[in-house]
């Protein structure tokens, strides 16, 4: 794993508003940066990085039959008491799953650890499915990189593959995101792209302006009923919001599943934990209130989490309200964005290493139940936020 | 429907296990372009008829559908009638719904059933020119309620029509057969009671995404 100065392509920014990628640059920085880009073996990719992420998506499963089975976890999950059922209940229906990313530390030496999985309403579908794949392409053209670099990069046409199997030919599906937010919407159509090039109906629809039709049932802006809803949307707002009552009675096959609840939430660390102890790709993590508790465990966690720990909320977007501990001092702190309050989870604290003064997070993307690409997010801080970059990757 | 700029290339190293798809879509079109870019809804010849002698009378001057057309069609929307009309526990609900006079016991309108459950009279037929057969769920011809303000409706409810006799195009979703239960198939229109119940959780903050 490396990083290697490239020459850009002159008209990538032409080539970005064209295609409609409107926040390649962001807060006035770039975001799409490809003056460098990580370089990886097909050794590196497949064994350090695919590999273990399939697994790791396979222990989540494993973890969530334990937590929907578990009223102590549920609660310590903060899943509301009246939706607990649901969330079970779409468990034991196998309601399927799409997609999820998770965030790993790698340096390409050693194992690559997990510092969460965002298994419910993962973002930069886009960029990592389709910009960069236009770079990888373009670039082998230009004479940049050799003919026979590739990328581990088959997440488009994994999605396609995953709607043509679970539904059937024309099965009409509908789409929504907040208004607005360009950067959510992006991944909504990169999605709903997909379904349509898997003989799918896909149909948009901004959250805001989804209702309730008189018998229960969720309807369009048209006012069409809603069978089957993909939300970039994350599930513990779904189960705090007005309509939250009618989403076990309203007949629509949510996507991702509602338990997807107990995945995306950074309660599945400490469950991991207590499941895979000493597991290579797991970080110890524990919940703040079992530590602060005194007792065995917190023992156990204080020799595990060694002298330094992140602290960080159950749901947090974009690196809030995420604290780094080092020897009983507070050394780092991000905003907290409205989480502060949340129920916390602490997790060891593992460097991110530092490539040419930024840190990278590889972002392994999972298409059901398999890894099938890469996204490769840098931030200069130690905490990676919304002024990120993404940078584009490549095997040798 | 509106193609994407897409790109395919020919595998250059078909040497090992290609790690990239082949074809990937690159345009974001923007939720405005997108909703638009979807495949039109598909549209059918429709003609409505309070009876079948109107529709007999209108094959017999060289309409679209024949006598023939007009007794299979009927036959089905008396079928429908019988399995999907709107049923109440009273001619008075009934009548709210339909009007003074449109009602009668499930008994009279079926020939079986009890004498406790009211439905509306059959006020007219819908028929569709479903050319190469019928989509699955649909039925191309519909029974016509009367509604209470002296419109018509089909038996699910999902449209309202000025009158019962006419001709045009009308969405194919309206020929969506009508559910038994009280579930609608989706794509078919319902009457939202409420919006913006979601979306209120995440009023404060920029982004779902992570």
């Amino acid at each position: 794993m490396q990083k290697i100065d490239l020459p850009e392509r002159e008209d990538w920014r032409a080539r970005a508003e064209e295609l409609g990628f409107s926040f390649a640059d962001m807060h006035g920085e770039p975001y799409w940066d490809e003056s460098s880009a990580y370089a990886f073996t097909l050794e590196e990719i497949e064994t350090g990085i695919e590999d273990p992420a399939t697994e790791l998506h396979a222990m989540a499963r494993e973890a969530v039959a334990e937590i929907v089975a578990s009223e102590e976890l549920m609660a310590r999950l903060a899943i509301p008491e009246a939706h607990r059922d649901l969330v079970a209940d779409s468990w034991r229906r196998a309601e399927p799953e799409i997609y999820g990313r998770f965030d790993l530390v790698w340096d390409g030496t050693g194992t690559a650890r997990m510092l969460e999985y965002n298994a419910d309403t993962p973002t930069s579908l886009y960029e990592s499915a389709a910009f960069q794949w236009g770079w990888l392409e373009e670039q082998i053209a230009a004479g940049v990189l050799p003919a026979d670099a590739d990328q581990f990069n088959g997440i488009h046409e994994a999605l396609v593959e995953r709607f043509r199997a679970l539904f059937p030919p024309d099965t009409d599906l509908h789409f929504t995101a907040m208004a607005g937010n360009p950067e959510d919407y992006a991944t909504v159509e990169s999605m709903a792209w997909a379904a349509r090039e898997a003989g799918m109906g896909a149909h948009y629809s901004d959250l805001e302006s989804i209702g309730l039709s008189t018998g229960g049932q969720f309807l369009d802006a048209e006012d069409r009923v809603i069978g089957t809803l993909f939300k970039l949307y994350p599930w513990e707002d779904l189960l705090r919001d007005g309509f939250a009552a009618h989403l076990a009675t309203a007949g629509c096959l949510m996507l991702e599943p509602a338990w997807k609840a107990v995945v995306s939430n950074k309660g599945l660390l400490p469950v991991l934990w207590r499941m895979f102890p000493g597991h290579p790709n797991l970080l110890p993590a524990f919940f703040e209130d079992e530590i602060a508790g005194g007792a065995p465990e917190a023992r156990r966690a204080a020799d595990a989490l060694g002298r330094a720990h992140v602290r960080k909320p159950l749901f947090s977007r974009e690196g809030a309200a995420i604290r780094i501990v080092e020897d009983g001092r507070e050394t780092e702190a991000s905003a907290e964005g409205g989480y502060g309050s949340h129920p916390m989870i602490v997790q060891a604290y593992h460097p991110l290493p530092e490539f040419g003064g930024f840190r990278p997070v590889l972002g392994a993307w999972i298409v059901g139940e398999a890894c099938v690409g890469l996204g490769v997010r840098e931030d200069r801080g130690r905490i990676t936020q919304d002024l990120s970059r993404f940078k584009p990757h490549f095997i040798r | 429907m509106t193609t994407p700029a897409t790109a395919a290339r020919p595998d250059p190293a078909p040497a090992r296990r290609r790690k990239r798809s082949r074809r990937v879509t690159l345009t974001i079109l923007g939720a405005a372009a997108f909703a638009l870019a979807g495949c039109r809804e598909e549209t059918v010849d429709a003609a409505a008829f309070p009876d079948l002698a109107a529709c007999k009378s209108a094959a017999a001057q060289g309409g679209e559908f024949s006598a023939l057309d007009c007794e299979v069609a009927f036959r089905e929307a008396q079928t429908l009638h019988a399995e999907a009309a709107p049923r109440y526990d009273s001619q008075q609900v009934c009548e709210e719904q339909h009007g003074e006079g449109s009602c009668g016991t499930e008994a009279q309108a079926t020939g079986s059933g009890g004498g406790s459950i009211f439905m509306p009279l059959i006020a007219g037929y819908l028929i569709g020119n479903m050319l190469g057969g019928a989509r699955a769920g649909a039925a191309p011809a519909q029974p016509l309620y009367r509604t209470q303000d002296g419109r018509f409706t089909n038996a699910a409810g999902t449209a309202t029509y000025a009158s019962n006799s006419g001709r045009g195009q009308l969405s194919a979703s309206q020929f969506t057969r009508p559910a038994a239960t009280a579930g609608k198939p989706p794509m078919t229109r319902a009457t939202p009671a409420s919006r913006g119940g979601f979306g209120t959780s995440a009023a404060s903050r920029p982004t779902s995404g992570g």
